[in-house]
């Protein structure tokens, strides 16, 4: 097992220096002047070309790679450009709204997807089953855009149950609740259908199980069958779905939180894109970048130490 | 004592469920409290730094007015006209000389003191001061110095007259009054955390992305704000903020000019919709380095070739009217008409005439469904007359580099541009993008022309009314006979509000948060 860690951690360093030098290059090569942008219409060009150099925009690539390489692994993301905040403030004071969201989402894909698809194979071939089926597909489509601004049109434009904008009052946990629902359920639906589809196929392989036969066979109760036996079985190619999608969510919370106004990486990333704020732009990405490498890293590591075939194949 | 038992039946739930949402609708979530004490306003973006001589954009002026208070500020109104705000008396002694008496005991807070004339002397010479590189320092252009009087009165001296002085410099944020020691204090600029605020509201919570809290400032000395609270969120997207406008969130929005039809015909419940004509301008230019741009008779042909009423009509849904220039209606130099219109069949003839066959030009926008209309029509009416024209979008990163010579080579094939500014109430923030000194930095037509420089030197020393008429209309017409401006649209500003709050507004629609009122 030790070994096997070693190895998933030696990966993870080596994805997240490869997303480090893709996202120099993006940055490097986008148009645009920062400076121009970040001081506005007024600045002269003397102005700019001190800001240039505050940035570290005057030096050569390789040496703007170093620096940027070296900083980052030293978790120095430099400073805001304008208010010369530090940037990992900056953007750890966005994160905890983004994994609110995240979380939110997979509740809804946990908690919706996971009885739909045992529903539907312990349902195998019923109506249950096709409508479970047809459902599932049908939010996979659905971008979450569409669910975003669709749920903001009907449950708070039109019926004014939920708020349409925000992520609440800062230290009322029920508050932030109330505004956490629409964009989770924006970010998560999708999910409903994958983890659905997903339990559902691995059910029914485990419901053929002689194990599960000998169960029955004993006369045990058949939920106790399927929620206690069939579906801790069933469940772990979930675990490493979920670990895939949570990089999904990332990129819809850019929606959702753009569409319901709410604080967030992604909004924060958006808006530092169209500035070209880069320190903010490289410290958030690459905070995104750890968080859904460990969050994988975990993801393989609960299979590994359930599934010891897994830890074989390494 | 018995256990209690918690039972509930299908029917039960959807009693229940019915009644939660029948108590919804008959309660529907408002922005504005129920005793009318706090205000929620959406801003277009999130504040970046607070001080006056830094700011980036509209919404911190509209926070750093509020929180410092200046000598003067806009009124409330339909005339760009100002009023006293931290001054008892502001008056013009001379061309050169103006004289300022502060109102007693304005008091700022974290314990520095009362508001003095020093202070005063410090924020308008720091923002003129070339040593601190302010980008305001243009405001403050004629500035010789500021003199001490006494404790609370003063004179402002300039080396020459300046027009703009009354209309965008005094009662605008560049004259929002610091304190002396505490920035000094904190390192001779401010960040995002106000020290030593005076206003007629206190700042007193930033969540970035999400509220900034304004509160009414109990020692402010004069008329005080209208509500208790001011909440200010930042959303950058119109649409969306109309929807937290209908769904009860918001009590104030700026709205898409391309929504204003809609909201007209449909206001949202408890919501008024209204229209002011703006300052900005949106004009498309003609960068004549590129050829065939760098032939005049080929720009007039596509002078005559554009439709500016259809492209207005069409981006606009009908809300917007067509310009005819880059000075809006209301403020001197505005023209009666362009000089050159509509006429396809010139256009055609033109081209005939230069032998210009198979032509081909690129027009850059911003990505904006708006613009991207406009462009569609202006592609169309190019067509119709023999040109083809490509569209070329570009993110707000990229466009508003395009024509800088700094940030690139692209300036040399940068041919037609789809452009709006925005400016305050002077017609020199108009024309001082098209100097010869602009070229290459925002006058990315290349504009060049001497007597159009020595007119806008001379604007801004006139205090005549009717020469500075005549002077920014000449500039117009300069602009317009060089081929390289199609003048589009003032645009108009879509304001939303609710009907229990009755908003403080400059004539152009842009916000004055103290002067909210409940109504």
């Amino acid at each position: 097992m030790l070994a096997y860690v070693v190895k998933r951690l030696g990966l993870s360093v080596v994805i997240v220096s490869v997303a480090m030098a893709l996202l120099f290059c993006m940055i490097y090569l986008v148009p645009g002047d920062p400076a121009s942008v970040a001081l506005g219409p007024r600045a002269s060009e003397a102005m700019k070309e001190a800001l240039r150099v505050r940035m570290g925009l005057d030096q050569p690539v390789w040496v703007q790679f170093w620096n940027f390489y070296s900083s980052a692994w030293r978790g120095d993301f430099g400073v805001e450009v304008l208010s010369e905040r530090p940037v990992i403030d900056v953007v750890l004071e966005q994160l905890p709204y983004t994994l609110a969201l995240i979380a939110g989402g997979i509740t809804w894909s946990v908690g919706l997807g996971i009885p739909l698809g045992c529903w539907a194979a312990v349902k195998r071939g019923s109506l249950a089953d096709r409508l479970v089926g047809v459902l599932s597909v049908a939010v996979i489509a659905i971008p979450s855009f569409v669910v975003a601004i669709y749920a903001l049109l009907i449950f708070s434009v039109s019926l004014r149950w939920l708020p349409a904008i925000g992520a609440g009052e800062p230290g009322d946990l029920g508050d932030q609740l109330v505004h956490l629902i629409l964009p989770s359920l924006a970010v998560g639906l999708g999910w409903v259908g994958y983890i659905a589809r997903m339990v559902r196929a691995s059910m029914l392989e485990v419901l053929e199980t002689s194990h599960i036969r000998t169960a029955r066979a004993f006369g045990l109760p058949e939920p106790m069958i399927t929620y206690r036996y069939a579906l801790t079985i069933a469940i772990l190619p979930t675990v490493t779905l979920l670990g895939v999608g949570v990089g999904q969510m990332l990129s819809s919370a850019v929606f959702a939180e753009i569409v319901f106004a709410r604080p967030g990486i992604g909004r924060l990333v958006y808006d530092a894109i169209l500035t070209r704020n880069f320190p903010v732009v490289s410290g958030a990405v690459l905070v995104t970048t750890i968080f859904f490498v460990l969050v994988n890293l975990i993801a393989d590591l609960v299979i590994g130490a359930l599934d010891p075939r897994v830890r074989s194949s390494f | 004592m018995t256990n209690p038992t918690f039972n509930i039946s299908r029917r039960g739930l959807l009693q229940g469920a019915g009644a939660f949402g029948a108590a919804s609708l008959a309660f529907p979530n408002i922005a504005i409290s129920q005793d009318g004490s706090v205000l929620t306003v959406r801003s277009y973006s999130d504040l970046q730094v607070l001080d006056p001589a830094f700011r980036l954009a509209a919404p911190e002026g509209d926070i750093i007015r509020e929180i410092f208070a200046g000598l003067a500020t806009n009124s409330v109104g339909d005339e760009w006209t100002w009023e006293l705000y931290a001054a008892e008396e502001l008056t013009q002694e001379d061309d050169t000389t103006v004289f300022f008496r502060l109102r007693e005991g304005i008091p700022f807070t974290d314990g520095y003191g009362t508001m003095t004339a020093d202070d005063v002397k410090f924020s308008i010479e720091r923002v003129a001061d070339p040593a601190m590189e302010s980008p305001y320092a243009g405001d403050w252009a004629s500035l010789a110095e500021v003199e001490v009087i006494d404790e609370l009165s003063g004179r402002i001296h300039l080396t020459e007259a300046f027009a703009p002085l009354w209309t965008s410099t005094l009662p605008t944020t560049t004259c929002s009054i610091l304190s002396r020691r505490a920035v000094e204090e904190a390192g001779g600029r401010i960040g995002t955390e106000p020290v030593a605020q005076s206003g007629r509201y206190l700042m007193t919570e930033w969540v970035p992305k999400q509220r900034t809290t304004l509160v009414r400032n109990p020692d402010w000395p004069g008329e005080p704000g209208g509500f208790e609270e001011i909440h200010i969120v930042p959303i950058e997207d119109p649409s969306t903020a109309e929807l937290g406008f209908e769904a009860g969130d918001l009590d104030h929005t700026w709205t898409a000019v391309s929504s204003i039809q809609r909201l007209r015909e449909s206001p949202p419940a408890g919501g008024v919709v209204l229209e002011k004509p703006s300052l900005a301008y949106v004009w498309m230019g003609m960068n004549n380095f590129a050829a065939p741009l760098d032939n005049p008779n080929i720009r007039r042909a596509i002078q005559h070739a554009i439709d500016r009423q259809t492209v207005v009509d069409a981006a606009y849904f009908g809300a917007a009217a067509t310009s005819t220039g880059i000075i809006a209606p209301g403020l001197p130099g505005h023209r009666a008409a362009n000089l050159y219109n509509y006429d396809p069949d010139r256009a055609r003839d033109i081209l005939a005439q230069e032998g210009a066959t198979d032509l081909f030009v690129t027009l850059d926008i911003l990505n904006q469904s708006e613009r991207l209309t406009a462009a569609q029509v202006i592609q169309a009416n190019l067509a119709d007359v023999g040109i083809t024209c490509e569209i070329k979008q570009n993110d707000s990163g990229t466009f508003w580099t395009l024509g800088d010579e700094n940030s690139g080579d692209y300036w040399q094939r940068l041919q037609l541009t789809l452009n709006r500014f925005s400016m305050e109430p002077d017609p020199s923030w108009a024309t001082v993008w098209f100097t010869p000194e602009q070229v290459g930095v925002w006058n990315w037509e290349r504009f060049d022309n001497a007597e159009y420089a020595e007119l806008h030197a001379r604007g801004l020393i006139t205090r005549d009314l009717a020469e500075r008429d005549r002077i920014y209309k000449r500039m117009q017409d300069l602009m317009e006979e060089s081929g390289q401006y199609v003048f589009l649209t003032h645009e108009v500003t879509g304001v939303l509000h609710r009907d229990n709050v009755e908003p403080g507004l400059k004539p152009n629609g842009e916000p004055l948060f103290g002067s909210f009122r409940p109504a």
